[in-house]
């Protein structure tokens, strides 16, 4: 079977730092998509405007299918379900217990641009985005699809103190809402254009290796960024040995939310650096590496 | 491309532990549901469900953990996994509700302390992570090939499964443990008895007297490997998933969103309606679900509908488990030469113009297409073959 290349359509991002109340989204949904979305959260709205800019305006393909991940959900949601439950002593509004399903903002994300593919909610306790970028090109590679939605959002439940406890972060930790978004579509061969050239879960440090120096190529137009949870010396080391030495830094003064890896791409893409690959490398507690490569 | 195949499977549901047990409990009708008292506020509600063993007191964790680790350990040691081997498998575990259950004690403990004491009491405070179970459950069980958690409601761990078989068909893994699972939780009973969808008297799809589900307890596993020449195990030989955005809580029911990821999947396994010999149904026995399968089924089945079973009145709609619970039992009454039955319920086809099987029916190898269909407009369709 010839692989076809993912080919990077566009990337949309939503980023901000929560210093007190997460703001209203109302009026950015509205901008975003030009109309208002009513009897929807916050989880969900972040969803809409990440995906409505990787668009751009451009008409989406209805049989694109939607891969979505997150570190913790729709918090605000399942929160408002167990106040109710527990503290209220009431059962769960009929809506909430439905919107409490993870792909429900799949859903959302589907009738909005009229998407009739497939359908993922996939999560991962360290490589959340990884792995719906990785359910994504499996999809592409298997001819089940050839036009992926990929995305990440992460929010912040108010109050701050208690969301740091709730995700384990020191009281001082800066913390951000987000929502990245991919589309990928397969391509032609010899088609040009940015691509996702390679996704992969490594077990160990010599997997890793023999990645690196698979998708390096000419190591000297290769940069590597290192997620938010991996090892930088321990990746930095495995990558000089691979002949890779550049470092592309996008998550320098980034407040932390779980799905930082969604922002690597468009970072990457936008910046006009000499680097003409991309290879990012997160880590798992248990050491495995989640790993992918893009060009120009 | 490897060619793949189920090499071992798993269950613990409300027809015991084992598939051994299950298969027995399908050739005799299913048994009413039992009702749980679910506290909410200063007073109770009444829940029916049928579970493993009919207590859901205790601690949801030690619960949670027994159930999904005596599936996978069945699933495993029945597919000769050695340590090694489980060292590269990739496991992928479908959900709905994760470990929920965990997180409500946790904040009922705090809310009582509370009261007590004082302080503050905030839910989600215990195990925020949605990747974390699947974490967990991978250490636990000695898988070092990653982990993959799929949480499109009841559609979760088929779902899973597909993606499951893909990591193996493409080499990314040397087999894949898939895990269904879904524990009683309050969020999910208070949140169905919100929606009026529960009902007293047993699921009765596509029946006359339909009233809705009862909440169903499982976990079940299932390894998926590469296939060995000459043998007839079954395999996933297609499947097809496609978003439905008719609606958030229902499938359109003119049958047309369910009809074209039956028809996908037929397509993706290689094979027309005509080669179908039973269909396992989603059968959620709720008035709208009901219709849009039944329209769905009659749509493409238009030259006649093989045997259509019902599996959900024996163990309950199991959410995100039931994907794989269903499938791994489907699969082992067919190994023992039978389709299971339901006697009494659609005995003939009414209104929605489906029958169900009545009783164990004898049915050879062949094809098998097997439907699921969750909340967020996540429609699922696996064909499995034995032949």
């Amino acid at each position: 079977m010839t692989r076809r290349p993912i080919l990077i359509r566009g990337c949309g991002d939503y980023y901000a730092p929560i210093s007190e109340t997460p703001p209203e989204l109302g009026p950015l949904v509205k901008e975003t998509l030009g109309a208002q979305v009513r009897r929807v959260g916050r989880f969900v709205q972040l969803a809409l405007i990440g995906a409505a800019r990787s668009f751009g305006g451009q008409p989406a393909r209805p049989d694109t299918s939607v891969y979505l991940t997150s570190g913790r959900g729709d918090m605000e949601t399942m929160a408002e379900v167990m106040i109710q439950l527990y503290r209220d002593g009431m059962p769960p509004r009929p809506l909430s217990f439905i919107n409490t399903v993870s792909n429900s903002a799949c859903f959302y994300v589907a009738k909005q641009f009229g998407l009739r593919g497939r359908s993922s909610f996939v999560c991962n306790r360290y490589f959340s985005f990884e792995s719906a970028l990785q359910l994504a090109t499996l999809d592409i590679e298997m001819g089940v699809s050839s036009s992926a939605l990929v995305g990440s959002v992460d929010i912040v439940l108010a109050p701050l103190a208690v969301h740091r406890r709730r995700i384990a972060l020191a009281s001082e930790t800066p913390v951000a809402e987000a929502a990245h978004w991919l589309r990928l579509e397969a391509g032609e061969a010899g088609e040009s254009g940015p691509r996702l050239t390679s996704i992969e879960t490594l077990a160990d440090r010599t997997a890793l290796l023999a990645w690196l120096e698979a998708q390096a190529g000419d190591p000297s137009s290769a940069a590597l960024a290192i997620g938010q949870f991996g090892d930088e010396r321990d990746i930095r080391e495995i990558a000089a040995n691979a002949g890779v030495t550049a470092n592309f830094e996008y998550r320098k003064d980034r407040a932390y939310y779980d799905s930082q890896s969604g922002a690597a791409i468009s970072a990457f893409l936008m910046q006009s650096a000499q680097a003409s690959t991309l290879l990012h490398v997160n880590q798992s507690a248990e050491g495995r590496y989640a790993a992918f490569a893009v060009t120009r | 491309m490897i060619e793949t195949c189920f090499v071992g499977s798993g269950i613990r549901s409300a027809l015991g532990a084992g598939m051994a047990a299950s298969v027995e409990a399908l050739r005799r009708p299913p048994a009413p549901p039992a009702l749980l008292c679910v506290p909410l506020g200063a007073g109770k509600e009444d829940v029916p469900c049928l579970g493993p063993d009919g207590a859901v007191d205790g601690d949801p964790e030690e619960r949670l953990y027994r159930l999904i680790e005596g599936a996978a350990r069945e699933a495993i040691t029945e597919a000769g996994l050695s340590q090694d081997d489980l060292q590269t498998t990739a496991l992928l575990l479908g959900t709905s509700s994760l470990d929920i259950a965990i997180t409500e004690a946790a904040y009922a403990r705090d809310i009582a302390d509370q009261k007590a004491h004082g302080g503050e009491a905030h839910p989600l405070m215990s195990n925020s992570s949605m990747g974390e179970l699947g974490r967990s459950l991978a250490r636990r069980l000695g898988v070092g090939g990653g982990d993959f958690t799929i949480n499109t409601a009841c559609t979760a761990s088929a779902n899973a499964l597909s993606y499951g078989d893909a990591l193996v068909r493409t080499g990314r893994a040397s087999h894949a443990l898939i895990l269904g699972t879904e524990t009683f939780n309050h969020t999910t009973a208070l949140g169905f008895k919100s929606l009026d969808l529960l009902t007293p008297i047993g699921m009765r799809p596509f029946d006359k007297d339909r009233r809705g589900i009862v909440l169903g307890e499982a976990c079940a596993a299932l390894v998926v490997g590469p296939r060995k020449r000459g043998t007839n195990s079954f395999r996933l030989r297609g499947s097809a998933n496609l978003c439905d955005t008719h609606g958030i809580s229902a499938a359109n029911p003119d049958g047309s969103t369910v009809a074209a990821v039956i028809r996908d999947a037929l397509a993706a396994a290689g094979i027309g309606p005509g080669h179908v010999l039973a269909i396992k149904s989603h059968g959620t026995a709720s008035l709208l679900n009901d219709e849009a399968e039944a329209a769905g089924l009659k749509h493409i089945f238009a030259a006649g509908l093989p045997l259509v079973c019902a599996l959900k009145p024996f163990i309950g709609h199991t959410f995100g488990a039931c994907g794989l619970a269903e499938l791994v039992m489907l699969c082992a009454c067919i190994r023992s030469g039978f389709i299971p039955g339901t006697p009494g319920i659609s005995p003939a086809p009414g209104d929605l113009g489906i029958g169900l099987t009545q009783g164990p029916t004898p049915v050879g190898p062949g094809a098998f297409l097997l439907n699921y269909f969750g909340f967020g407009g996540n429609n699922t369709a696996l064909v499995v073959t034995n032949d």
